[in-house]
C-alpha cells in the first residue's frame, strides 16, 4: 500500500514536471509575432530587395564573363545574417522578460530553463529547415533565375541538405544559447554583472591575442582556420554553445528577478 | 486547520541590511490574510522568499510542508501576482489568458471572461500600451481566475480606480466563498480591505510586529478623549499606544477596554472612539519599539 502510494506520487510528480515543461514551451510560442512572423517578414523583405538588385545587375551586365564575375561576388552574401543576430535578441527577451513572468506562475528556474532550451532547439530546427529548403530552391533555380545568392553563400548553405540543415541549426543554437547566457547574467547581477562579464571577455580576448602574438602562432591560427574550413569552424562553435548553455543554467539557478 | 506556510526564524540580508529579520509565523489554510506594512518594510521580499523566488539567509520556510526553492510540486499550487509584474514584450492580455490555464489546473476561463468584462480590459491591445490600471487588472484577473490553493497579491491594484477596486474585493469574496483557498493580500490601503481580512500580519523594518486575527484587532484599541486631567487619570497604568495633547484636551489610544472600563470612562465624562485597523497599524508602525511589544494575539 505504502509502496503503491509512493510510486503513484512519484509518477504524478513526473507528470507534473512534464506538463510544466510542455507549458513553458507553449508559453514561448503563445505569441508568435516576434519570434516567427516578424523574422520571416523581414527575411522576405530582404529577399525582395535582393531580388531587385540581382535583376538590376543581371540586366545591366550583359557580357558573359562580367556576369560570371558579378555572380561570383554575389556568393559572398551576408543578406540572411541578420536572422541569426535577431535570434540572439529573442533569447535575451525570453530570459529577461518571460522568466520573471513565468516565476509568477510558480515555475521553477530549472523547469523554465529546460523548457526554454527545448524551445530554442525547436526554433533552431524550424529556422534551419526553412533556410535549408530556401537554399535548395536557390540552387535548383540557379539563384532564382538571376544567379543571386542569399541562402547559399560561401559561409553556409553548400553541400548536401543534411549538411546545410546541420550547419544552420548549429549557428542558430549558438546565438540562442549565448544570448540566453548573457541575459541570465543580467537577470542575476544586473548592470554590474554585464560590466564584469564584458571586462572578462575583453581581458580574455586581449590575453589570447597576446598569447598568439608572443608565440608567433598567427600562421598556425590561420592554417587551422583554413584546414578546418567554414563547416568545421561552425561545428566547433558547438563547444562555446554548450558552454553557454551550461553556464546559463547555473547562473539562472540562483537568480531572483528584481525591478 | 493546517498551515500552508510555516516560517521560522526567517532572515534575509542584503549586505548589512536585514530586509526580513527573524520572522516566525504561519499561514493557515483557507483564510484571507493581510500582509501589512509600510513601503520597504519587507513585504515583497517576504513573499518572494515564501514562493522560492528569493533565497533565505537564515531560518526555514515550509510551503505545503516542503522547501519552496526550486520545488515544482509545492510551487504548482501557488500564484504570485506582483504590482510590477513583467510581461513578455509582445504580449497582449489574450496571451496571458490563453497561457495561464497551462499553469493553473483550477483555472476558470468563464470566470476570467467575466472579470475581463468587469474590468473592461482590452484583451487585444499590447500590454506595453495599457494604462497602469489595466495592467493591474490583468494581474488581478490571473490571481482570481487561477484559483491557486495559495494566492499572493502584492499591491495588486496600483492605478485601479475605486470602482475597479470594489469589483476586485467583491469578486474575491464571492469566489472565495464558493472556492475556499488561502489568499495573502499585501497592501497599504488598509481601511479598504479591513473587512475582507480574517488574519493580519504586520511587518515593520523586516520584523513581524503583529500576527493576529482581524476580529481580535477590531476593538483591541480605543481612543479616549476628554480633559487632560480626566484622560490622564483614566489611562494611568494602562499601556498607551499613542497620545495627542492640545491645550487642556487630550486624546490617548489605549489597548482593549473591558465593559467596566468603558462604564468608568463614560462616568468620568470621557469620549470613547474605536480605532480603525489602519489607524492601529499607523500607530504601531510609527511609535517606539517599546510600545509595540504588546501581544495582540493574546486577546483572541
Amino acid at each position: 500500500m505504502t509502496a503503491l502510494t509512493v510510486s503513484e506520487s512519484a509518477a504524478s510528480a513526473r507528470t507534473t514536471t512534464n506538463n510544466r515543461l510542455l507549458a513553458i514551451v507553449r508559453l514561448h510560442f503563445v505569441s508568435p509575432m516576434t519570434t516567427i512572423v516578424v523574422p520571416w517578414m523581414i527575411l522576405g523583405f530582404i529577399f525582395l530587395v535582393n531580388l531587385a538588385i540581382w535583376a538590376i545587375i543581371f540586366s545591366s551586365v550583359t557580357d558573359a564573363q562580367d556576369r560570371n564575375d558579378a555572380q561570383e561576388g554575389l556568393s559572398w552574401s551576408g543578406a540572411s545574417f541578420y536572422i541569426f543576430v535577431y535570434m540572439l535578441f529573442v533569447a535575451i527577451q525570453a530570459i529577461n522578460l518571460t522568466f520573471p513572468f513565468a516565476q509568477g506562475y510558480g515555475v521553477t528556474r530549472r523547469d523554465f530553463y529546460v523548457g526554454t532550451s527545448i524551445y530554442f532547439v525547436l526554433l533552431s530546427a524550424m529556422y534551419a529547415a526553412g533556410l535549408t529548403v530556401l537554399s535548395l530552391i536557390e540552387d535548383a533555380t540557379d539563384g532564382w533565375g538571376l544567379g543571386g545568392h542569399m541562402f547559399t553563400s560561401v559561409y553556409f548553405g553548400v553541400g548536401e541538405w543534411y549538411v546545410r540543415f546541420g550547419l544552420f541549426f548549429t549557428i542558430f543554437a549558438f546565438f540562442f544559447f549565448v544570448g540566453a547566457a548573457f541575459a541570465a547574467v543580467y537577470v542575476r547581477w544586473r548592470a554590474n554583472g554585464m560590466i564584469a562579464l564584458w571586462a572578462a571577455i575583453t581581458l580574455l580576448i586581449v590575453a589570447l591575442i597576446a598569447l598568439v602574438t608572443l608565440t608567433d602562432s598567427w600562421p598556425a591560427v590561420g592554417t587551422w582556420f583554413v584546414d578546418t574550413g567554414v563547416n568545421g569552424v561552425i561545428l566547433w562553435s558547438l563547444l562555446p554553445t554548450a558552454l553557454a548553455a551550461i553556464t546559463g543554467f547555473f547562473v539562472l539557478r540562483k537568480a531572483t528577478p528584481r525591478n | 486547520m493546517s498551515a500552508v506556510v510555516e516560517v521560522e526564524g526567517l532572515t534575509k540580508k542584503f549586505g548589512q541590511l536585514a530586509a526580513v529579520d527573524d520572522a516566525t509565523f504561519s499561514i493557515e489554510e483557507n483564510l484571507i490574510y493581510g500582509l501589512l506594512g509600510r513601503n520597504g518594510a519587507g513585504k515583497t521580499t517576504l513573499m518572494q522568499l515564501i514562493t522560492g523566488q528569493d533565497f533565505l539567509s537564515a531560518g526555514s520556510i515550509r510551503l505545503f510542508g516542503e522547501n519552496p526553492v526550486e520545488n515544482s510540486r509545492a510551487l504548482s499550487s501557488v500564484c504570485f501576482v506582483k504590482e510590477s509584474q513583467k510581461y513578455p514584450d509582445d504580449f497582449k492580455p489574450k496571451h496571458v489568458l490563453k497561457s495561464a490555464p497551462w499553469f493553473f489546473p483550477n483555472w476558470d476561463a468563464e470566470f476570467a471572461e467575466r472579470l475581463v468584462d468587469d474590468f473592461r480590459l482590452p484583451v487585444n491591445r499590447r500590454i506595453k500600451k495599457l494604462s497602469r490600471g489595466q495592467l493591474s487588472a490583468i494581474g488581478v484577473i490571473v490571481g482570481l481566475a487561477s484559483r491557486a490553493p495559495l494566492t499572493f497579491f502584492d499591491e495588486p491594484y496600483l492605478g485601479l480606480d475605486a470602482v475597479a477596486r470594489q469589483i476586485f474585493y467583491d469578486r474575491l469574496l464571492e469566489d472565495y466563498a464558493e472556492h475556499p483557498r488561502t489568499v495573502v493580500l499585501s497592501t497599504h490601503l488598509i481601511d479598504e480591505v479591513s473587512n475582507l481580512l480574517e488574519q493580519v500580519i504586520v511587518i515593520d523594518d523586516g520584523k513581524i510586529i503583529m500576527d493576529a486575527s482581524a476580529d481580535a484587532l477590531r476593538g483591541s484599541a480605543t481612543t479616549v478623549a476628554g480633559s487632560r486631567a480626566a484622560v490622564e487619570a483614566f489611562t494611568a497604568g494602562r499601556e498607551i499606544l499613542h497620545s495627542d495633547r492640545l491645550g487642556g484636551l487630550s486624546s490617548v489610544t489605549v489597548g482593549r477596554l473591558s465593559p467596566a472600563d468603558r462604564a468608568a470612562a463614560e462616568a468620568a465624562g470621557l469620549e470613547l472612539a474605536p480605532v480603525s485597523l489602519q489607524q492601529l497599524i499607523v500607530r504601531v508602525t510609527t511609535s517606539d519599539r517599546a510600545d509595540t511589544t504588546t501581544d495582540w494575539s493574546s486577546e483572541s
